[in-house]
């Protein structure tokens, strides 16, 4: 299958977010492996999934996930080569699906050769690669991220006698920006995959690139600048490609990330996903409204990233200490569910593996303005383990079937890179694909209906969005427009039946066509138009003027 | 023919939006746009302070107000419709407005609000006086936390008053309704309360409301219905009452709505009462009655004059009410001089029970019954005053508590009437 041509395909693609190592294992050593994410591809094509997001697979001490890498270049030996690495990229274009590698701009491991290189002593050639420092009281007052294991955004580093700047662990140094050589390397980096064939990157943690005092050193516009002269070397040198910002900030600061549309073409709305949780389980349409009017305009060749899950905590930074609380209680009761200041949580956990709710949600998902992300196991209504340390509880292993290790791996369980899930409820016996695709009534089956529809109306990626203020504050209504396509979206976010009166008189004339069923509702006249809607359901109409 | 709603259609959709809720606060008005839309934005204020994760709504039953009241408890709404939404807020805050059939009506209004309370299924509800300028958002949470979480299905207030505030109730309602049921439930005729889902289908199918207690002297209804229900009584302290300066010509209405209502509910309740021989107090949250002892410039002299001369005009009328010795005596202390004057507890106390007695007989019309205590009331005020003219907070309280005990002691007799031929 052909790839689309049309440089703005990040707008319409559905996004599948895997970690190799997670998913297939094809050497039986109990983590996954290029060459098993490339036999599953079929299964994410079949999924309907036009990209799939790869976290980092570079060669690391694995002290964070691979976030922090020794090596830009070049694949962790567990996971292949780049031999493997290419044969993937290839069998993946020819499915259609293109490929996000996730690339870590911000800092490196404390085992790179950079940074071995830069504490060697105050001289070294590579010594401003980082950002190093006689005291640990510059930069006062800026927030560490890491709340749970950080106490401070220096750490002494024993070799040089100075202190290095961190803002994660303190075994992922910050990369000094202010150096033109960093940039260059980085930039170096980016091409190396950009040639090998990859479609973008997502670039994590970027405004944290450059610190000035008396800043919070987030967000600063030297930080901008160098992502501008990354973006624009991108479009001169390789066109089409995307460039996907994890900026977990308020829709104002966000905003300036796509600049005039020459910094990033995408960038996850982080404030709107803790929203639409919260107006689950409130049952009100306001969180989700209320963030999506502060959501600033973004230049047209823009787009948001949409997501529900991921392989982080449940981010509740970007809400207010109320709405957090309330969260906590509502959706982490368990200490054990909580991390930093968020939630280890899987999608299906979360609602209670509520089917009906997890339908909505990925309705929204799929509807509201934006690019969405699906994260591996999800589509299954895979489970979690929240007494796994850091994040890992929502990092187990893809459940493809009932037998040995979930069909994940053929290698001794107790060699598996993480514990299955192996409750009544989420374990692999009860929560696998294999399963899921006999049956057309599962959640992976209607995942697949759902991703179609999405695919098969451009107006769902790319359209404008009206909110209705129906008085029931219960239902979430909005209409999608692109040329002379609308389509009406109405959600329930009740748990019980709901009737609503939409004022849709500049409709009026049109029928509306219920999108998945492709049943004709009666014609908008000039009274409100009436709908009844059960527990958590949603509509997808067209409007169609005949 | 099909007894007509007093939801309109309008206001059906209105609940049909706000949809289930945990709590609800309704506010009855008339022509309240002086002081309504501060105490609709305490009472948002309140909702928002110590329900902030509840579903909750503010109704407003209106009498047909032509002076923007609805208009103003509309504004306490909080939605996505406005240009600037409250980030305060977790959820929807929906504040409606009904105007009900009929004219301005407390007991429609209260009707209004219980059918509001049943239809939205809510778990708690306060209602509170649209001219409680005094209110604070503690308020709400003192009505409405103990019926959400306390397991009390009616909460009574208690407030801090002036010793001369609530002549009627401290001198009629409380004792009477006490003595009769049984509870010590110091404002059983409240501005302010709150009650429990329950309680409210409970009231809502009472056959009360064809009745004229229906449209006036609900709420003293509504205690005696919670009372005799069995349910869960709490009274909750909510803080200083504004003085009304009333008016002589309210002095009957107000019997209306208290005595009437009172003796109203002795008929379809007499095997409940009559089997009350004592009281018990119930639980009291926060403060007890506070009372305040500012100067207050209250006209005793008329009092007294209009008690006088009600004994004297109304004797044709008093001689079908009451026993020969009572009026006997009544008549001698009319003759007194102010100074000397005393309308004492035993007196007033069988005085009470004889008229609740010709009530139950008819012996005139109930009406005219009511309206004739209206004099003798107030020269028991004017005792009251006279006595408690000097008297501190602790003293005022224990000269009401010990009518409360004659009232007690004497009930009896009102068996013995109510039971004889006469």
């Amino acid at each position: 299958m052909p790839m689309s041509q049309d440089q703005l395909w990040y707008k319409d693609a559905i996004i599948y977010q895997v970690h190799v190592r997670t998913f297939f294992d094809t050497n039986a050593d109990g983590i996954g492996d290029f060459r098993g994410l490339a036999q599953k591809l079929d299964y994410l094509q079949d999924l309907g999934v036009s990209a799939v997001w790869l976290m980092p697979f570079f060669p690391s001490p694995l002290r964070d996930d691979g976030y922090d890498i020794a090596d830009y270049f070049s694949v962790h030996s567990s996971y292949g080569n780049l031999d493997d690495f290419k044969s993937f990229l290839q069998a993946a274009h020819e499915r259609g699906i293109r490929v996000i590698v996730e690339m870590v701009l911000n800092h490196t491991s404390d085992q790179h050769p950079w940074f071995q290189e830069s504490r060697k002593s105050q001289d070294n050639p590579k010594r401003d690669w980082y950002v190093w420092s006689d005291t640990d009281t510059k930069y006062h007052g800026v927030r560490i991220i890491f709340v749970d294991t950080e106490l401070s955004n220096w750490a002494w580093d024993p070799v040089s006698k100075a202190y290095y700047w961190h803002r994660f662990f303190s075994h992922q140094p910050d990369l000094n920006y202010d150096n033109p050589a960093v940039r260059e390397e980085m930039w170096r980096v980016m091409k190396f995959w950009v040639e090998l064939g990859v479609d973008g990157f997502r670039l994590d943690a970027v405004p944290y690139l450059v610190e000035r005092e008396g800043t919070s050193c987030e967000n600063l516009p030297e930080t901008h600048a160098v992502l501008k002269e990354l973006r624009a070397k991108l479009d001169q040198h390789f066109p089409g490609k995307m460039l996907l910002a994890e900026a977990n900030q308020w829709p104002a600061d966000l905003r300036a990330y796509f600049g005039e549309g020459d910094e990033f073409h995408m960038a996850f709305h982080f404030p709107l996903m803790p929203r639409m949780f919260m107006g689950l389980k409130l049952e009100d349409r306001k969180p989700i409204t209320e963030i999506l009017k502060q959501t600033p305009q973004i230049p047209a060749s823009c787009q948001w990233c949409l997501f529900l899950r991921n392989h982080d905590e449940l981010t509740l930074e970007m809400v207010t200490d109320m709405e957090r609380d309330y969260m906590y209680d509502q959706y982490a009761i368990d200490k054990h569910m909580r991390i930093n200041v968020g939630i280890r949580r899987r999608l299906a956990p979360l609602l209670d593996n509520d089917r009906r709710r997890i339908e909505l949600m990925n309705g929204l998902l799929m509807s509201l303005p934006g690019t969405p992300i699906i994260y591996y196991g999800d589509e299954i209504g895979m489970g979690d383990n929240i007494y796994l340390g850091d994040r890992n509880g929502v990092r187990t292993p893809m459940q493809w079937q009932g037998g040995w290790n979930a069909g994940f791996s053929g290698a001794d369980p107790e060699s598996l890179y993480s514990p299955l899930v192996l409750n009544p409820v989420y374990g692999y016996q009860a929560v696998n694909v294999e399963s899921q695709k006999r049956f057309d009534h599962s959640l992976l089956s209607w995942m697949k209906r759902i991703i179609k529809v999405r695919k098969a109306n451009p107006v769902l990626g790319r359209g404008s969005i009206e909110f209705l203020y129906p008085a029931n504050h219960r239902i979430l209504a909005y209409v999608r427009q692109l040329d002379k396509e609308s389509v009406l979206v109405v959600n329930n976010l009740s748990s019980t039946a709901q009737a609503v009166e939409l004022d849709l008189r500049r409709f009026k004339g049109n029928i509306l066509i219920e999108m998945f069923g492709r049943n004709i509702f009666p014609r908008v006249g000039d009274l409100p138009y009436l709908l009844t809607m059960g527990p958590y359901q949603f509509y997808w109409f067209r409007l169609r003027k005949i | 023919m099909a007894e007509e709603s007093i939801l309109t259609d309008e206001f059906l959709r209105q609940l049909i939006d706000v949809g289930e809720a945990d709590v609800l606060v309704g506010v009855p008005t008339y022509n309240n746009a002086a002081t309504v839309g501060q105490v609709v934005q305490t009472i948002r204020a309140g909702l928002l302070k110590y329900f902030p994760r509840e579903r909750a709504v503010i109704v407003n039953a209106d009498g047909g107000s032509r002076d923007q009241t609805p208009e103003l408890v509309r504004g306490a709404s909080i939605n996505d419709l406005q240009h600037s939404t409250d980030l305060t807020a977790l959820r929807t805050l929906h504040s409606i407005s009904a105007e009900y059939p009929g004219g301005p009506a407390t007991g429609t209004a209260l009707r209004t609000i219980l059918a509001s309370a049943e239809l939205l299924r809510a778990s708690a509800c306060a209602v509170v006086s649209p001219e409680s300028t005094t209110i604070e958002p503690e308020w709400i949470e003192r009505l409405l936390r103990p019926v959400y979480k306390g397991n009390f299905d009616f909460v009574t207030p208690l407030y801090r008053r002036h010793k001369f505030d609530g002549l009627l109730m401290r001198n009629l309602v409380y004792p009477m309704t006490r003595a009769f049921y049984g509870k010590q439930v110091r404002e059983p005729y409240a501005a302010e309360f709150s009650f429990s889902g329950q309680l409210a289908s409970h009231f809502l199918g009472q056959e009360i409301w064809t009745h004229e207690v229906g449209q006036a002297g609900t709420e003293i209804a509504l205690t005696i219905s919670a009372i005799t229900g069995g349910f869960r009584l709490a009274q909750s302290f909510l803080g200083a009452k504004p003085h009304v300066d009333a008016r002589a010509a309210d002095l009957v209405a107000a019997m209306r709505q208290t005595v009437g209502a009172l003796f109203w509910s002795l008929e379809p309740n007499f095997s409940i009462w009559s089997a009350k021989s004592d009281s018990q107090p119930i639980p009291t949250l926060g403060a007890a009655q506070e009372v305040t002892l500012e100067p207050l410039r209250i006209n005793r002299k008329r009092l007294f004059s209009m008690f006088r001369s009600g004994v004297a005009e109304l004797e044709p009328v008093l001689k079908s009410i009451l026993s020969s010795s009572t009026l006997t005596e009544l008549q001698r202390i009319s003759a007194l001089e102010e100074d000397d004057f005393l309308f004492g507890d035993e007196l007033w106390a069988r005085t009470i029970y004889e008229f609740a007695a010709s009530y139950h007989k008819a012996v005139i019309s109930r009406d005219h019954v009511v309206q004739a205590l209206a004099p003798l009331y107030r020269g028991r005020a004017f005792t009251f005053l006279v006595e408690n003219r000097e008297a501190s907070g602790e003293q005022v309280e224990q000269n009401v508590e010990d009518f409360c005990m004659t009232c007690e002691r004497l009930k009896p007799s009102l068996l013995e009437l109510w039971n004889g031929r006469k």
